[in-house]
Formats: structure tokens, sequence, C-alpha cells
């Protein structure tokens, strides 16, 4: 139980830190260049601009 | 309202990514995989694996992504943030989030922090009133 507090609350001062930086309506979206599951296949955020609005769905399988 | 709808719904005016970070609960980690923390979020999400470990390689990583990939049925890309977590880390994603970038390059909407600020429904209203002004400005 200790160990599972130990992780909850590192996940919560890593929420807490980067929380605070993230991109905010209106600032600039990070960029970032990322490959599929195969490490292939690039795609580039930037590459979309004035072409068409993204819509980033960000999660893990857990 | 999920996101494979607005998916079906909107995919040819928005480019979607699903970005695949962090694990949110491995077994190795801050772990949901027994008693009442299991049967909550298999309750919100019927998918869910609580067999994973947290990946500590890029291959790894890409291997459970294309698990989650498969399962989840999104029919949307999947891409792999690098073990360095830099994407995950630059939008503060974990354990999961929503935004939409404007043609602009420019956040329109930011969602909450999951599970919490996770707001299918929310997203899809932006998505529309994005879409809504983009018309109106083109008519």
């Amino acid at each position: 139980m200790t160990t599972q507090i130990q992780h909850r609350n590192k996940a919560k001062a890593w929420q807490e830190k980067f929380n605070a930086t993230a991109p905010k309506v209106g600032e600039l979206a990070p960029d970032f260049e990322l490959k599929d599951v195969d490490g292939q296949n690039p795609i580039r955020l930037s590459s979309f601009q004035n072409t068409k609005p993204v819509a980033l769905i960000f999660g893990s399988y857990t | 309202m999920s996101l494979r709808e607005i998916y079906a719904q909107y995919h040819e005016q928005v480019q979607f990514l699903v970005i695949y970070i962090r694990e949110a609960h491995p077994v190795d980690g801050w772990w949901f995989g027994k008693g009442l923390p299991k049967v909550m979020l298999k309750a919100s999400r019927s998918k869910v694996a609580f067999d994973v470990y947290d990946p500590k390689t890029i291959e790894e990583r890409r291997s459970v992504a294309a698990r989650c990939e498969d399962a989840l049925e999104y029919r949307i890309n999947t891409y792999i943030d690098e073990i360095d977590d830099a994407v995950n880390n630059a939008y503060a994603a974990h354990p999961t989030r929503l935004y939409l970038v404007g043609m602009d390059g420019r956040v329109a909407y930011a969602g909450g922090l999951g599970p919490f600020g996770f707001k299918p429904a929310e997203f899809k209203s932006a998505i529309e009133e994005y879409l809504r002004v983009l018309e109106g400005k083109a008519a």
C-alpha cells in the first residue's frame, strides 16, 4: 500500500509540475514529430498548419 | 459521446492523432489491477489492460501501443511518444488529455487532466465551434 501511495504522489507531483506549463488556449501548440507503432511513417504536427485542425488524443493502455 | 463517434463524424475535416504516452497504471507503478480501483477503472474504460508493465524501451513502448491500438479499435493512427516523454511533458498529457490545435498552430481547446478532466462531449463541442467559425470566415 505504501508503494502505491508513493506512485500516486509521484504522479500528482508530475502533474502539478508539467500542468503549469501546458499550452493554454490561444498559445502555440508545441511542435513534435512522432512515428507509428512500427517505428515508421513519421508525422509532424506543424505539417497540418494552414491545412487542417488537429485533434490530439493522449492516452495509454492502462 | 465516445471518441470513436467524434472521429466518425469529423475525420474528414479534422486530422485525428492518437498519441500513446507513458502508461498510467502499469503493474510496476500506480497499479489499479485489484479491488475497488479495478472495478472503477473497468467501469469507465471497458478495454483497459491490467497486465501491462511500464515500457522501458521504445521497442517495448511500440509493442504495447500496438496492443492498445488493436484493442481500442479507434481506427485512428497511433503515434508513439519517445522514451524521454518529451511530447507528454510538453502537453502535460499524463494520464489522458485532449487538445484541439487550430489551423494557425495555436491551441483551440485544451482539455483537463484525465480522468476527471477528460470530457469527450466538451471536446466535440469545441470541434463543432471551431469548424463553425471556420466556415463563417470562408463564407
